[in-house]
């Protein structure tokens, strides 16, 4: 015991890694046995090597985990090996897995001509190599899972949809999403029936307050980016309706305005339309004598000179700007007709008997408010 | 200490139980590691958060200096008595990448996040307690292929909140669903929300007066709709090992492309056509020469024997 302490403590400063030493070993266990392909001794190493476990870990909590360890992985190994020769050429690692390596392991198409378009120059095509070995998929899977047949419910909550959702169109946002929500809202309403069949609390009380995920000053701003949205989109709408009101009241003021126009240009056809009814023989034209004529061209003359009174035009001129004739004084004072003008008269006035006293100040005042 | 305690003197009375099963813990428990590598933006940083307020049961690490040291992982994640780690790896601060694994021996996943949206930048209505358990909601998809179901079994593990962890509460009002579209693995989170179904509602549902009399015994009649938290991100797995952050490949995807890739596609696609172009003026040059038309290179025409210089030189 106090050699395996020891040899622990060795291990310890050298920084060994005890598990991956172990996964080595065992490792290197299972390329013999498969090379010598025998069974029994196998078993017999396998022993032997989980005695050397348990005096390295010196626990019994860990001797169980151990044990099992060992167990899988040595499973795994098997698996590995019996799924085939692709899965250990490619078992180089995580290094395996970066991006420059990737690019390694692709092989071109070799029919590159039949698909490269004009476009497409000098794009070599990839393809990468499968690696799906189910076998070893399995076994990680066995190893991880939860014993889902003896846990109840309430304690992974899982639930799967019986049929795969089914999407045609990934970029069709709104479906794709209905879809996602409709997969979650029947597994909600499963679960709340195997919940409350549990006697598991499912909804949060109305009156429990505890920290919520999004903070108050979260959603507050979620809300304000909802009122701004609803506010936007009334202004908008209300900013559309103005436009279109707009545009309505323009078109209106057009018609009218024409209508107007097509109205009057009827009543002045209407109106040629008589005139030339009335109109005297065109045809019928009679002479004048001289005297006349003579007297018109006078008359004519002297319109065309002063006015119809016969004054002169710039004197006419003058006296409508600066005012003629007459005395400008006392023509505000009374005369004769104004004193005997008796429309303002009224006998009441003269003789005091009012209709109403005007009330006073203060209550003109209250009365006004 | 106490926690710790508990778990011992747990672990202590139900031996018996773990033995029969053989060596499973009846109990569902889990505790994820979280972190990030160097080189995140802030909008990976904000989704690291949001999924770090949805799962109580998980620890916040600081960044990882390395990205080809990931081995690294399961030793923090032994440090910190976590079987779960979720490490998102940024490369180039524009591609984010997420690793899920199971340490110390578990499957590793390597996943590319694409259609990133944090719980910030979603004005979602939605919101859920700190720590409430979710329900978990896949596709059937998921258990018709090999690969699909560790994944479901991983994501089981690390988004589901394990019954009586710490910081849990008792009540169960958000959803997630993992849904494969395309062979990508979409991920939304809803809230629950329960309303008192109207009366107005129920009566012309119940057409038949049969079916009407036990819902009136049912006062509390309850109907059941969803609301959107958030985030929301798209996970398109890459490949998969067989031991936590190393051990042989033993799923990888053929159709996964990397951005690297497609971005270089884009760039030679772009460069394919100047290429082309100069080709042919070289050509078109070549042919020219071939014909004799060019001044420098090319074929020379034969002196005519009756040409002005030849007849008088």
């Amino acid at each position: 015991m106090a050699k395996a302490k020891l040899k622990q403590a060795l291990a310890q400063f050298k920084g060994v890694d005890q598990k991956l030493e172990r996964q080595k070993r065992l490792k290197k266990q299972a390329e013999k046995k498969k090379r010598s392909k025998a069974v029994d001794e196998e078993v017999e190493l396998e022993e032997a090597e989980d005695g050397e476990d348990d005096e390295e870990d010196g626990g019994v909590e860990l001797d169980l985990e151990a044990i099992n360890d060992s167990d899988s992985s040595s499973n795994n190994e098997e698996l590995t090996n019996g799924a085939g020769e692709d899965s250990k050429d490619d078992a180089d690692g995580v290094d395996g897995v970066d991006g420059e390596d990737e690019e390694e392991e692709d092989i071109p198409f070799s029919d590159i001509a039949s698909i490269a378009s004009e476009d497409k120059g000098d794009i070599v095509p990839y393809q990468r190599l499968t690696i799906n070995n189910i076998t070893a998929l399995q076994a990680a899977h066995k190893r991880i899972a939860l014993p889902y047949s003896k846990l109840t419910f309430s304690q992974h909550q899982t639930i799967t949809t019986a049929e795969p959702v089914t999407i045609e169109d990934v970029d069709d946002d709104l479906n794709r999403e209905l879809a996602f929500y409709a997969q979650s809202l029947s597994a909600v309403k499963a679960a709340r029936g195997l919940l409350k069949a549990e006697g598991v609390s499912f909804a949060r009380p109305a009156d429990y307050f505890a920290e919520m995920v999004k903070s108050d000053e979260h959603m507050g701003r979620v809300k304000a980016k909802l009122v701004d949205t609803a506010a936007s989109k009334k202004a908008s709408s209300e900013a559309r309706r103005q436009r279109d009101l707009k545009k309505f009241g323009k078109q209106v003021q057009v018609a009218k305005l024409q209508e107007r126009d097509k109205a009057k240009r009827e009543t002045l056809d209407k109106i040629n339309l008589l005139k030339r009814k009335n109109e005297p023989d065109l045809f019928d034209v009679e002479l004048e004598d001289t005297a006349t004529t003579v007297k018109k061209d006078r008359n004519a003359k002297r319109t065309s000179r002063g006015g119809a009174n016969g004054a002169p035009n710039k004197r006419r001129k003058k006296d409508e700007k600066f005012g003629f004739g007459g005395k400008k004084r006392f023509a505000k004072s009374g005369d004769a007709n104004s004193s005997a003008d008796m429309k303002d008269y009224s006998v009441a006035k003269m003789k005091g008997r009012r209709g109403k006293a005007r009330p006073g100040k203060d209550r003109r005042a209250a009365g006004r408010d | 200490m106490a926690a710790v305690y508990k778990a011992l003197s747990k672990t202590d009375s139900k031996k018996d139980d773990e033995t029969k099963t053989n060596g499973m813990f009846k109990e569902n428990r889990q505790r994820v590691l979280m972190l990030t590598s160097r080189g995140v933006t802030f909008r990976h940083r904000h989704l690291l958060n949001d999924l770090y307020s949805l799962m109580p049961h998980s620890r916040k690490e600081a960044k990882l200096d390395t990205k080809t040291k990931l081995y690294q992982l399961n030793e923090l994640a032994e440090l910190y008595n976590c079987n779960n780690v979720l490490f998102f790896e940024a490369r180039k601060g524009k591609d984010l990448y997420a690793w899920m694994s199971k340490p110390p021996n578990g499957p590793t996943v390597k996943m590319h996040v694409q259609n990133l949206h944090t719980m910030d930048e979603l004005h979602f209505t939605g919101n859920c307690l700190k720590g409430s358990r979710p329900i978990l909601s896949f596709d059937a998809a998921f258990d018709k292929e090999a690969h699909l179901v560790v994944l479901k079994e991983l994501f089981t593990h690390a988004f589901g909140v394990p019954k009586g962890a710490r910081k849990s509460k008792p009540f169960v009002d958000h959803v997630m669903g993992f849904t494969i579209v395309d062979g990508k693995i979409w991920i939304r989170c809803y809230q629950i929300n329960e309303t008192e179904a109207d009366k107005s509602k129920s009566i012309p549902e119940g057409d038949v007066p049969v079916e009407e009399a036990p819902k009136k015994g049912r006062s509390t009649e309850t109907s059941l709709n969803l609301i959107e938290i958030g985030p929301r991100f798209v996970l398109t797995p890459i490949v998969m090992l067989e031991s936590s952050f190393g051990g042989p490949v033993i799923y990888e995807n053929k159709e996964f492309v990397s951005p690297n890739q497609i971005r270089a596609d884009l760039r030679k696609s772009k460069a394919g056509r100047f290429n082309r172009r100069s080709e042919a003026q070289i050509e078109t040059k070549s042919k020219l020469g071939d014909m004799g038309l060019t001044t420098y290179g090319g074929r020379k025409n034969p002196k005519d024997p009756l040409d002005n210089q030849v007849l008088f030189a």
